[in-house]
């Protein structure tokens, strides 16, 4: 049970006379200051310089599309919510809305999905289509909790920050839109953040190690990204586990 | 767990023959009928076998329309000499409840609130006002017939509209009914009401948009040529209701709206509501160690964090301007370690009610250990800048002192009570997460003057260094990338846990569990009647808010300039005070 005392006397002496009547208190912060007077400029210059967002950057959101690189439920979720199994290129989306339901803030999202209207003899006769996702990004939080909820991983965060806009209404994102941003993040930094089943990849970086302007402001220095944990397997460690 | 046990709390029944007691899972509660309340509570607090002499917080829990009698209130009182807490609760017939401001000065604001929220008239309060609304506001928010969107009574066409007619179809897509606003006139009104007698000639406004009050609080001072007579705040300008939103949604869904709430250190608010939360569920001591471990570092990189910012911006007022800089160049690293570990910069959402969303990123415990590296330096330079310097001195000390009485009386809680010389810490206290397990101090102050609590929190960082240097070391050495960072709950169908929160149950019971923040203890009082999905209750016991309001009686006979110190020393985060 440390209890430090801390204080004049304590651990700060009061000043002494020669401290003021030669002005040493001040010499010594004009040291630090004359100190800092040369060392390397550590401001990003933006716009002329930008710093990458991290991979698990928390940006505006995108829907994927279906690239081959889905979970392996994918199919058993689309047979669950009977949907018109997506070709290629085609979104993800098997509009079960467990993102509305994990939002802190549901009425952002406008989800539909209407019936396709397709004879009987027609093998996705019967079936669904996601016809309407709306985001009103006006409201959102950016507190990623839909992109966890999302069991085909379709709902995404992206790297993208800059929102403004002069209208209310351009904040309101559709599938469309959404898909074209995920399309473009996926092709941007898709390796970077997603394994080859749409999960978070376990190696990501803390930063992207092209991230130069980042850097600047830790004095050139960039992490090694050398693994957090020295043991790799479990078992192996040989100090004691704590529980 | 800082409680009271059960037996010690039956053995009140001896004594006092009216009281209930209840327990539900560890927490004691005491029920007083409320014509016996004081006496009870005057007993407990100068008795030496109990000793709760510390004002923790007062609330009112509304029990639903049907109920009768309909309203209780909610006293948690500490007993520093044995290190437990207590819940008093007592009905509030006819929506009265006795005034405790005799005993503890500090239930002042919380009874003003409580009034504000709930109708509750507190009988012999001396100036029973609105804390957060204006006067004049018809309604009492936290009423459970109060609906959520609030009562959309008064038409508000904006500017534009007033300017093209009704071209705005679509661009503007907002209804033109908004729920009530103060009037000028109102605000006239609860300016008048909150200091109704003025001793001297001038009464001062300060803020409530003004760049020294560090967000939106208004300040009255009544001045007697510079030095303060009387001194009131008005607060509520940044008013969300907080507490009505938890009690409409469900658990995990809650936490990014806690990182709205003391945004400077959105991770501990964080901190503090999973916490609670997990305590009511009873896995608090089953989530997994890595998250553990992981959850003490990020609380304590996000204190650094919040105190640099304190420090900049303390030291900016007071006229020191480089700090700021050099501050902000320490918070802008552990900004990019927090970006890159949550994906957030300010508003973090990270952790979970079981655990944190994801394990740490390659590259990040190095991060982090590359910024303690040259801390202690930065730490040593900015010390060298003001810690001695002659304006600093006499900007600081033996400015605005507050005693230990003060500490009890008011329930100050964090650094403004360490530097007064009561060494309450939660974080040894109740030892949450891995605070147990690692070593550290806690910085106490001698005086209690606005010196103190500069060195206190200068100190307070030093010590989250180390604290997070023994977390780094835990982590890298214990713990393999295999290691569930999220509990898996033993029976999925009993306990639905997810890292998402859909359909998450928590069961009947009270909870009262608080983290420190670096503003001071905050504490969430769940309260479930049944298992439900979201909560019946939900009382955020904002350490800023009592911490702010002891600035009201230390500032008198104290000159203008002070303010300024004092607001800066005490450190409130109007997003928390205000909730």
């Amino acid at each position: 049970m440390g209890i430090k005392k801390v204080g004049l006397n304590r651990n700060v002496k009061p000043q002494s006379l020669v401290e003021k009547i030669f002005f040493l208190d001040f010499m010594k912060g004009l040291k630090t200051t004359i100190k800092h007077l040369f060392r390397k400029t550590i401001t990003v210059d933006f716009p002329y310089e930008v710093s990458t967002p991290t991979i698990r950057f928390r940006g505006v959101h995108g829907l994927r599309n279906v690239d081959g690189t889905e979970a392996d439920d994918f199919n058993s979720w689309i047979k669950k919510l009977k949907i018109k199994p997506p070709e290629m290129g085609e979104t993800r989306c098997i509009a079960c809305k467990f993102c509305q339901a994990a939002c802190p803030v549901p009425e952002l999202f406008t989800i539909k999905a209407e019936k396709l209207n397709v004879p009987e003899d027609h093998p996705h006769h019967g079936l669904k289509v996601l016809s309407v996702f709306d985001m009103d990004l006006s409201k959102c939080m950016f507190c990623g909790l839909c992109t966890q909820a999302c069991p085909t991983d379709c709902i995404i965060h992206t790297d993208v920050y800059d929102l403004s806009s002069y209208t209310r209404k351009s904040w309101v994102l559709n599938k469309e839109e959404l898909s074209r941003i995920a399309d473009d993040f996926i092709a941007r930094r898709g390796k970077e953040k997603f394994d080859e089943k749409s999960k978070w990849r376990q190696d990501q970086q803390i930063w992207p190690d092209y991230d130069t302007p980042r850097a600047k402001a830790w004095d050139g220095w960039m992490p090694s990204y050398t693994p957090n944990y020295i043991n790799t397997q479990k078992g192996t460690n040989n100090s004691t586990e704590s529980q | 767990m800082s409680w009271i046990s059960l037996e010690k709390a039956t053995a009140l029944k001896e004594k006092f023959n009216y009281i209930d007691v209840a327990e539900s899972n560890g927490y004691v509660s005491v029920e007083v009928p409320k014509d016996k309340l004081i006496s009870f509570l005057q007993f407990l607090k100068e008795d030496p076998d109990y000793a709760f002499k510390m004002f923790i917080d007062l609330t009112v829990i509304d029990h639903g329309q049907k109920e009768n009698p309909r309203f209780q209130g909610v006293i948690i009182l500490y007993s520093p000499e044995y290190k437990e807490r207590i819940i008093v609760k007592s009905w509030a017939t006819e929506e009265t409840l006795p005034t405790l401001t005799n005993l503890w000065s500090g239930a002042k604001w919380a009874e003003r609130e409580a009034w504000d929220m709930f109708g509750i008239k507190f009988e012999g309060h001396d100036n029973l006002v609105r804390m957060f609304m204006w006067e004049g506001y018809p309604y009492h928010p936290l009423r459970k017939d109060f609906p959520i969107r609030g009562i959309e009574d008064v038409e508000l066409p904006s500017l534009n509209e007033v300017e093209r007619g009704d071209q705005l179809e679509g661009l503007f897509n907002y209804s033109r009914m908004h729920t009530a606003l103060p009037t000028l006139e109102d605000l006239e009104k609860t300016q008048k009401a909150r200091m109704p007698k003025k001793k001297s000639q001038i009464v001062l406004n300060w803020g409530p948009l003004h760049p020294g009050t560090h967000g939106t609080i208004w300040f009255l001072f009544d001045l007697d040529g510079e030095y303060v007579q009387q001194c009131d705040i008005i607060i509520g300008q940044l008013h969300r209701g907080v507490e009505k939103i938890a009690e409409n949604i469900g658990y995990q869904q809650f936490i990014p709206y806690t990182d709205r709430m003391d945004y400077i250190a959105s991770i501990n608010e964080n901190h503090a509501y999973v916490v609670a939360a997990e305590k009511l569920l009873g896995i608090h001591d089953k989530v997994p160690p890595k998250a553990k471990w992981i959850r003490t570092m990020m609380a304590e990189l996000s204190r650094i964090n919040s105190h640099l910012l304190w420090l900049g911006t303390y030291a900016l007022d007071l006229g020191a301007l480089t700090m700021f800089l050099y501050t902000f160049r320490e918070r802008e690293k552990i900004m990019d370690i927090l970006e890159g570990i949550t994906g957030a910069r300010f508003t973090i959402n990270y952790f979970r009610i079981g655990g944190v969303f994801a394990d740490l990123p390659a590259g990040a415990l190095e991060a982090i250990e590359h910024f303690l590296k040259d801390f202690p330096e930065r730490i040593n330079d900015y010390e060298n800048l003001l810690t001695r310097n002659r304006i600093w001195l006499k900007r600081n000390k033996d400015v605005c002192v507050l005693t230990e009485e003060d500490v009890y009386d008011y329930g100050l809680t964090g650094a403004v009570a360490r530097a007064s010389g009561v060494p309450y810490d939660v974080r040894k206290i109740d030892s949450y997460d891995m605070y147990d397990e690692v070593d550290f101090d806690i910085p106490v102050g001698e005086v209690g003057d606005s010196y103190d609590r500069y060195l206190v929190r200068m100190e307070e960082m030093r010590q989250s260094a180390k604290i997070i240097q023994q977390c780094i070391e835990k982590l890298r050495n214990d713990f393999t990338p295999d290691d569930p960072y999220f509990l898996e709950p033993e029976d999925p169908k009993k306990l639905k846990l997810s890292i998402d929160g859909r359909g998450l149950k928590l069961p009947q019971g009270e909870v009262y569990a608080s983290t420190d923040n670096p503003r001071g203890e905050l504490g969430f009082y769940i309260y479930n009647k049944k298992a439900a999905i979201k909560p019946h209750r939900v009382r955020i016991r904002s350490g800023a808010f009592y911490n702010l309001q002891v600035f009201t009686k230390a500032i008198i006979g104290r000159p203008i300039a002070d303010a300024i110190t004092l607001l800066s020393t005490i450190d409130p985060v109007v997003g928390e005070t205000d909730r």
